[in-house]
């Protein structure tokens, strides 16, 4: 099974560890610089949206399939504890003073969990369900019964998913996979 | 105004996240939408917010926008003009 790990401190693909000297948010940065580089729209991102975005790229290119082709049969499906905190917290601190009352629309776009499974779907031309599922902690037999609930779908034939969580640029975890229907 | 001009380049980059984008690398007569810089929507809200905040001006009307938002040297125009901080 193919599969993405990136924390603050380590990038593993296929059980392959990459090593980058950067750490936190600017190792996101690094990924991109290094793996992806023609998308910048990335630099817009919230981190949590960063972290999907690298993560699914990485898992995408270890996949080796034909990409950017309009397809409806992969579902893109995640799970966290922290939904988009990291966002409200830089969209509430536009707020906050009310002698320096600026909201950043910029800012208030992220403040949801599914934004990212939007730009994943976007970059992708994936057209199949997409769904950002918030748990009070991380269970992995709820996540697989919620993966399993996405195959139902008879159109769904693959789905890229997993834990994606992100509490501020220092504090994240994602552990992405590709499952393919039985 | 050149130095307006180079002013509100830097703003617009800090503000819109244009990584690897000097002052330098945008021409203030070039469209910012669509072929020029290649702004969207969330972009323009940003630069209303831009103008209220750096330069104490509120655009009311979306039309007016349009207008304005043409070019970093139509911005900088309307601002010399209208600024009021």
């Amino acid at each position: 099974m193919m599969k993405v790990c990136i924390n603050p401190e380590m990038v593993i693909v296929n059980g392959k560890v990459l090593s980058h000297q950067e750490k936190g948010s600017a190792l996101l940065t690094k990924l991109y610089r290094t793996y992806i580089g023609d998308y910048p729209k990335f630099f817009k991102m919230d981190t949590l949206s960063k972290l999907g975005f690298v993560a699914s790229e990485l898992l995408l290119q270890a996949e080796n399939a034909e990409r950017f082709v309009p397809r409806e049969d992969r579902a893109v499906v995640f799970f966290n504890r922290s939904a988009s905190l990291q966002a409200d917290t830089t969209y509430q601190a536009t707020i906050q003073d009310p002698d320096n009352f600026f909201p950043s629309p910029a800012a208030f776009v992220y403040t949801l969990p599914n934004i990212v499974t939007g730009e994943i779907a976007i970059r992708n031309k994936y057209f199949g369900e997409t769904s950002f599922i918030v748990l009070p902690e991380r269970d992995p037999s709820i996540m697989a019964q919620q993966l399993q609930n996405a195959f139902q779908d008879p159109m769904t034939q693959s789905i890229l998913g997993g834990w994606l969580d992100c509490t501020d640029e220092n504090h994240f975890e994602a552990e992405l996979t590709l499952i393919f229907k039985s | 105004m050149d130095e307006l001009i180079y002013t509100l380049k830097q703003q617009i980059i800090e503000t819109l996240n244009l990584e690897d984008m000097t002052p330098e690398d945008i021409d203030e007569n070039a469209s910012l939408f669509g072929e020029g810089l290649g702004l969207d929507s969330i972009d323009a809200l940003e630069l209303i917010v831009l103008m209220e905040k750096n330069y104490g001006i509120k655009l009311q009307d979306p039309n007016q926008g349009k207008e304005i938002f043409k070019s970093v040297a139509v911005i900088a125009d309307y601002i010399a003009k209208n600024r009021t901080k």
